[in-house]
């Protein structure tokens, strides 16, 4: 399944929601559930605030697929190349850390695995999570 | 997915200063700007104690936290505290990731704030009788 949103926070909810909904019908545990739709706003959030600069005009696109021992989450845009990836594990936050920064963080902490790749001017970051137990390849219609 | 804010401040003379914020739904990047623009307007008053009241808070993402070190950040410029109650477990292990927020209270319930604020008000705050805030 693949949604085409526009560069705005509420449109990032909106892939959020789907994918909770998407989960929860698959009998997904409430734990993973959280950690899914966790990273998904985290990384829309970096793309809408940082590669598209919330232009409502741009768009980006979020495909989700369910397989066979979990998930898998695509999000495709054409903002600058930025590799989240390589981003440096943050220390722990001091008293005088500047508030923020967390957001990879919080993805890496929920997802087990993470790969980007840059195509024809194109971000795409794929984001999987193995879940135990029994799934086939579907998608929402 | 909407947030609903209540702002709670003690009408108890005793408790003067302590505000609470009570989050309900989800604090996410489109919400937070909402909570952002509450919680300065609480602030400009006067706010010995601020509480974050998470229980009804189903979804936090890095937005949410980052306006929690703000108010605590505020709050320590002014000589008082922050504190946050109620957590959800998946909250919870959101600031274990982040190796928490450093600085902030976490209670699990209520009472263990009123404990808390008693100490901290000495006598001129009693918390309620045990078994009054589970």
């Amino acid at each position: 399944m693949t949604l085409e949103l526009k560069a705005t926070p509420e449109e990032v909810m909106r892939a959020v929601e789907t994918l909770e909904q998407f989960a929860r019908v698959n009998g997904v545990p409430e734990k993973i559930v959280f950690g899914l739709m966790l990273a998904l706003e985290e990384c829309g959030s970096n793309i809408v605030n940082h590669g598209l600069q919330r232009d409502a005009r741009q768009k980006f696109q979020v495909t989700i697929e369910r397989t066979h021992d979990g998930f898998v989450i695509e999000l495709h845009d054409r903002g600058p190349a930025f590799d989240p990836t390589t981003a440096p594990e943050r220390k722990p936050p001091t008293e005088d850390d500047a508030p923020g920064g967390w957001g990879i963080q919080l993805v890496r902490g929920h997802i087990d695995e993470m790969h980007y790749r840059r195509v024809d001017g194109e971000n795409i970051l794929r984001l999987v999570k193995h879940v135990n137990g029994p799934g086939k390849r579907q998608s929402l219609s | 997915m909407p947030l609903e804010i209540k702002i709670q401040k003690d009408a108890d003379p005793k408790k003067s200063g302590v505000v609470t914020i009570i989050l309900i739904g989800s604090l996410d990047t489109a919400t937070a700007p909402e909570l952002d623009r509450q919680m300065m307007q609480c602030l400009a008053g006067r706010v010995s104690d601020l509480v974050f009241d998470l229980a009804g808070l189903k979804f936090v993402s890095s937005a949410g936290l980052r306006l929690f070190t703000v108010a605590r950040k505020q709050m320590v410029a002014r000589g008082g505290k922050a504190s946050l109650i109620n957590m959800q477990p998946q909250v919870e292990e959101a600031l274990a990731i982040i190796q928490s927020l450093p600085g902030f209270n976490l209670f699990r319930d209520l009472a263990a704030l009123d404990r808390y604020l008693a100490e901290r008000q000495g006598s001129h705050f009693k918390p309620p009788e045990s078994g009054e805030n589970n």
